[in-house]
């Protein structure tokens, strides 16, 4: 069921029933061995088109930087299928539930505690969109580390310009302080922010594998260190 | 520069002529501005300005020279082709793709149909370079592909879904533009599901908006940042690769898939060909 080597799978099973039925029914005309695009589901013909038409939709058979090739990269797991809605609306409560739940049960907390790392690699990093870029210009993490692409979707310090996906998160530190609490909140949102917003379109830094610890306490160093340029 | 601000009129003037338009682009894309209130298409001031002397419709020129030149191993010229309402006519074709051929059997974007033309009608192997080079204004591809939509400037976006093969190609676009994968977990919506967002510096088309949508899926268009025209299917990978996803095949079903939803989320709404972006 989970071919991707994300450390997220548990608890997330519990909702997989109430999802699509899943697997991929192709249905053939008899017509020379074609098949019968018409006679499936968008859904169906949708998975038919990425993984089997020609040999694939996509360049399938790329190495990921993560292992495996960009055909297991293109499967989805349970709450990449379960936020999948046309027009990008939201599942039904239940799912939502479930959705939070799992996504729950995947943080990993760093031994000893939330720490705050260096600021000034998280800056770096919080600007970077640098990673996991897969195709015609492929991302060497052997040369550069990978960085959040924070700023793509959010403005922190005024220095730089950032995007309005999110929301703004200039000040965060100083406006939010930094109790145990709102450590964890940031950390929770940078590792799976589902927990708090099911089917957010901001991704799974920690869950996914995006982000390792180190690179978390540096960008959560940026957000809330008073030296950081987000605090002035 | 200055060469190319003295050429445009006499440019303009030529394509005129056959492209039956009766705005220039950058009217079509003032009419949208002055219909609704979207930072996304009044992002650029000076692309508005510079398109009267797009270097797309250079591009388009020798196009319309490479279309009516008999070509490849049958020396045949393009003429001979059909792009959906009949052999050799062009005008109103491209806002009607990706539509179903009834010769191939198939649902086809442009590109692809280019593709069979060459290949099926003039005889070129598909590896020869005419075929293969799909990127860059230097290329066959480009040329045609701009002066062929050219002569859809100003027309309504109307991509066909009467044959089963349209609605069902449409459909899974559908399911496609919606679908999360990869290491961020994006879909189409992550980045192109609100009005007035950015992406860094970028403010985005929404494609819910057909005001946006239009200007967004106008291509061919010149690329300032790329100093070169673009495709639906170069957009396509683009946007493929900034959501960490593999690069879709040109020409796959998959894309044409999408093309074909993408197009019917921008129904009605007026063509901007070419049209120049950032
Ligand atoms: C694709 C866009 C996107 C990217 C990339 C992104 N975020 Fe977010 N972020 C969001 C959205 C959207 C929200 C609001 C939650 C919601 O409504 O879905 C959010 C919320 C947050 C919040 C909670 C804000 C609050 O109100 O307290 C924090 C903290 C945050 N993001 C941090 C980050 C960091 C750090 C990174 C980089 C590692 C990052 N984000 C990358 C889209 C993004
Ligand atoms: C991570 C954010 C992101 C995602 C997800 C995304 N795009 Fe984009 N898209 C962009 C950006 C940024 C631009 C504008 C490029 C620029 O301004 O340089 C863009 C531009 C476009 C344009 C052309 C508009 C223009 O003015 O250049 C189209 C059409 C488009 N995207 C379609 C799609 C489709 C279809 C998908 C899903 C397969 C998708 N995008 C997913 C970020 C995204």
């Amino acid at each position: 069921m989970f071919k991707k080597k994300t450390p997220m799978a548990a608890g997330i099973a519990a909702f997989a029933t109430i999802l699509f039925a899943g697997g991929c029914a192709v249905a053939d005309t008899g017509k020379s061995g074609q098949v019968d695009y018409t006679a499936m589901t968008p859904h169906e013909l949708a998975e038919y088109l990425i993984f089997e038409a020609n040999g694939g939709g996509f360049n399938l058979s790329q190495e990921m930087q993560e292992g495996g090739t960009a055909r297991e990269r293109m499967q989805q797991d349970e709450l990449q299928k379960a936020c999948s809605i046309i027009d990008d609306g939201k599942p039904d409560a239940e799912t939502m539930a479930a959705i939070r739940t799992a996504a729950q049960e995947s943080i990993v907390y760093p031994e000893g505690g939330i720490q705050l790392g260096d600021w000034k690699r998280g800056r770096e990093l919080a600007w970077s969109g640098f990673g996991y870029r897969v195709g015609h210009n492929y991302d060497d993490h052997s040369v550069r580390d990978v960085g959040g692409t924070c700023y793509n979707c959010h403005q922190f310090a005024t220095d730089r310009t950032g995007g309005n996906v999110g929301p703004v998160l200039t000040g965060y530190g100083k406006t939010r302080g930094t109790s145990d609490a709102i450590l964890k909140y940031a950390y929770d949102m940078i590792y799976n922010p589902h927990v708090y917003f099911p089917c957010t379109h901001m991704p799974r830094f920690g869950s996914s594998g995006f982000l390792d610890e180190q690179s978390i306490a540096d960008i959560m160093a940026y957000m809330f260190d008073p030296e950081s340029p987000v605090n002035e | 520069m200055f060469r190319k601000a003295l050429l445009a009129l006499p440019v303009a003037l030529a394509l005129g002529a056959t492209a039956h338009a009766e705005k220039a682009p950058e009217e079509v894309l003032q009419g949208l501005i002055d219909s609704i209130d979207s930072r996304y298409l009044t992002q650029s001031e000076m692309n508005l300005m510079m398109m009267p002397d797009n270097p797309a419709l250079w591009v388009g020129m020798d196009g319309e020279d490479l279309f009516h030149t008999a070509r490849g191993p049958n020396n045949v010229s393009m003429e001979a082709c059909d792009f959906g309402k009949g052999p050799g006519v062009l005008e109103g074709a491209y806002v009607e793709m990706p539509r179903y051929f009834e010769d191939t059997g198939k649902v086809m974007d442009l590109e692809t149909r280019i593709v069979h033309c060459m290949t099926d009608v003039q005889g070129f192997a598909s590896d020869d370079p005419a075929v293969r080079q799909r990127h860059g204004s230097g290329s066959d591809h480009m040329k045609l592909q701009t002066y062929i939509a050219m002569q859809s400037n100003g027309m309504e976006w109307n991509n066909p879904l009467d044959h089963p093969l349209e609605k069902a190609m449409r459909d899974a676009g559908e399911v496609l533009f919606a679908r999360r994968a990869g290491m961020s977990d994006f879909n189409c919506f992550a980045c192109h599901g609100q009005s007035g967002k950015q992406v860094r510096a970028s403010v985005l088309p929404n494609a819910k908006i057909g005001e946006d949508w239009t200007k967004a899926i106008s291509w061919p268009a010149h690329r300032v940042g790329h100093d070169n025209v673009r495709s639906s299917q170069h957009r396509v990978r683009g946007c493929y690769y900034q959501m960490r996803q593999p690069g879709m095949l040109a020409g796959s079903d998959a894309s044409i898939a999408l093309i074909s939803y993408w197009t019917d989320l921008a129904r009605g709404q007026p063509a901007i060909l070419p049209d120049m972006k950032r």
